[in-house]
């Protein structure tokens, strides 16, 4: 089978299942403008994202993509517009409030804690779930203990889940790129999130990887019911995998809907291939 | 005896989290601590103990403290005299103030008192990183020192400017301070309280805290999108690390000199501590203990070495030729293993394993 085949199949299995539900609203994204200077980042970009969906942000280089996941995860600071989290209205998300409530994220260049081990960056990605005091870990003892021990279990399901138990004691500087990727999924899910937020989660990939990655995704989205919103630029993986796409072009959005709506849309194919004037 | 894991299986994650999981390490620990205690105290003479033991386990104190901040947190910090002297002063005031206040007591609110401190030094690792850092807390090393020199308070307006340490036991009858104590008191007193602090030390780095730090060194952005503030990781790791600096510097006062004055804790204090982590490695508990050693134990034994092959041998050649191995030997290390001892520690036990079989 190839590549293209097997990747489909897998998504024929998957969509048709009934219990993959698409639910109500979970974050909305109004008229938000990011300005550095004189430069427009985004320009009144709304769109919203459904409880359970794979929801795929796209467009050419420079068209504000990863802006806007940093604008959703409080990173930045909209100079206008607001986000709607949870049925909560907030003119500004912040890094922690957003890490609280569930929203995680992987990075478009790999931004792993390279001294710690695969198992220390996972661990890490649970920080928040872990309440021991100070003096309870200087003594290791009690709930620090059992901490440690209970979220180590959690920690490794999700090593286990993405087949990445033999690098557990690795330090990750020394992993291979796909692998860290992997790594790096494996820490943003180790916080229960529920919005998973993936720059590019398959730059750089050969193809094996990109399909091994498209198969973690599914799996999280099918068994844990986490919303995922991804920035891809292979339209192949964009279009298999996503329930709704929206397309940015110059901090604008450009189209919104379905895979299939999004690809007939003729502004999108001018954005990406270009007009004749 | 072979190192070996084979056989050794691990049944719980409890098993596998213990500070030494495998049964040769274990041992070979026991046996070191039985070494230290017991064998040490009774083999060495007064000499070695005063001149090499104590002062190795007053800088091995130190070294676990800068570790915690710029080994673990990536703080790059040169302020290290100026806490250490900040715990010797602030001991001092309590020890004399307070007269009847346990001794370890002394030490341990004196460590508070410069956790504090290095809070305050520690607020510009909010905006600045590594170089720029270690020049800001350059800023902390010479109005420290200036300040215990300039104002006679510190010393109880002694006419010198030096403190010295009044006697004090840990148990009755027991002085590790003063002229009554004996060094191998001083010596097991500084073992059982260097280990205690080391393992707490431990305990913090491989638990959240520890975790903490670590993300706030390697990737600062996205510790803080995971939820980790940094605000609060910087300022725990200064907080910690000046802890134990500052018991160091009391120790050091109070235990290894006897007296000292706030010229001891000169920046060149903050470079031999700030030296021994990076040979001993960095983000490396052990680290710090072998970094300690190398550079106290290393030139002593180098000169004692040269006079037992030649006691007819000048003094002078003896600390000139001392200094030309020491120097090259930091430099071979380094070259080695830019990682440090505890790394080239690591890579041993990793061969050890394999050997004679290896792939």
């Amino acid at each position: 089978m190839d590549a293209e085949t097997r990747t489909e199949a897998a998504v024929d299995a998957r969509r048709p299942g009934p219990a993959r539900a698409i639910g109500e609203v979970l974050l909305e994204v109004k008229d938000v403008t990011l300005r550095f200077g004189g430069v427009r980042a985004l320009s009144g970009v709304s769109f919203d994202i459904r409880r359970g969906e794979i929801r795929a942000i796209i467009g050419p280089n420079g068209a504000g993509k990863s802006s806007m996941l940093n604008v959703i995860n409080g990173f930045y600071q909209p100079q206008e517009g607001q986000i709607t989290f949870k049925g909560e209205v907030l003119q500004k998300m912040r890094p922690h409030f957003a890490a609280k409530n569930g929203i995680a994220r992987t990075f478009q260049n790999i931004a792993l804690f390279k001294g710690m081990s695969t198992l220390d960056n996972v661990m890490t990605g649970r920080m928040l779930k872990m309440h021991s005091t100070w003096f309870e870990q200087m003594l290791y003892m009690g709930r620090a203990k059992r901490e440690e021990i209970e979220h180590r279990r959690f920690c490794e399901e999700i090593i286990d889940f993405l087949e990445i138990q033999a690098h557990r004691h690795t330090p990750v500087g020394k992993l291979p790129y796909g692998l860290q990727k992997r790594v790096e999924l494996a820490r943003a899910l180790a916080a229960e999130p529920e919005i998973l937020l993936l720059d590019e989660p398959m730059a750089g990939m050969n193809v094996e990887e990109k399909e091994d990655m498209c198969r973690f995704i599914l799996d999280v989205n099918d068994e844990f019911g986490t919303t995922i919103a991804l920035i891809e630029h292979d339209m192949g993986v964009v279009m298999d995998i996503s329930d709704r796409v929206v397309v940015l072009d110059y901090g604008r959005k450009l189209a919104d809907g379905t895979p299939d709506a999004v690809r007939a849309n003729q502004d999108v194919i001018d954005a990406y291939l270009g007009v004749s004037h | 005896m072979l190192y070996r894991e084979a056989g050794q299986f691990k049944t719980s994650y409890a098993a596998d989290q213990a500070i030494f999981p495998i049964r040769q390490d274990q041992i070979a620990i026991g046996l070191m601590a039985a070494v230290a205690v017991l064998g040490v105290p009774a083999l060495a003479n007064e000499y070695f103990l005063e001149t090499i033991f104590v002062p190795f386990l007053v800088f091995a104190m130190a070294a676990l403290g800068l570790n915690i901040l710029t080994g673990y947190c990536g703080q790059l910090s040169l302020g290290t005299g100026g806490f250490m002297a900040c715990g010797a002063f602030f001991s001092y005031k309590l020890a004399t103030a307070f007269p009847e206040l346990h001794i370890v007591i002394v030490f341990l609110l004196a460590g508070l008192g410069t956790a504090g401190v290095g809070v305050l030094f520690g607020l510009p690792s909010l905006r600045i990183k590594g170089f720029y850092l270690a020049v800001a807390t350059l800023a902390a090393q010479f109005f420290l020192v200036w300040m215990f020199n300039k104002f006679g308070w510190w010393t109880n307006y002694s006419s010198s400017g030096v403190i010295s340490a009044p006697p004090r036991e840990v148990l009755p009858g027991l002085f590790i301070t003063g002229t009554e104590a004996g060094p191998v008191t001083k010596y097991l007193f500084l073992l059982v309280f260097v280990a205690l602090l080391a393992l707490v030390a431990k305990n913090l780095v491989r638990s959240r805290i520890g975790r903490t730090w670590m993300a706030i060194r390697d990737m600062d952005i996205a510790a803080e999108i995971i939820g980790i503030r940094p605000l609060w990781a910087k300022l725990s790791a200064f907080a910690v690390s000046s802890f134990y600096i500052g018991i160091a510097g009391a120790l050091w006062a109070f235990v290894y000199t006897g007296s000292v004055e706030a010229l001891a804790f000169e920046i060149n204090r903050s470079f031999q501590v700030l030296f021994m982590i990076i040979i001993g490695g960095l983000g490396s508990i052990l680290g710090s203990f072998l970094g300690a050693a190398f550079i106290v134990l290393l030139p002593i034994l180098l000169n004692n070495g040269m006079l037992a092959i030649d006691p007819t041998i000048s003094t002078a050649l003896v600390s000139h030729i001392e200094f030309m191995i020491f120097g090259a030997l930091i430099v071979f290390f380094l070259i080695v293993e830019p990682h440090g001892l505890a790394r080239l520690w690591q890579i041993a036990k990793e061969k050890l394993r394999l050997w004679p079989f290896p792939y």
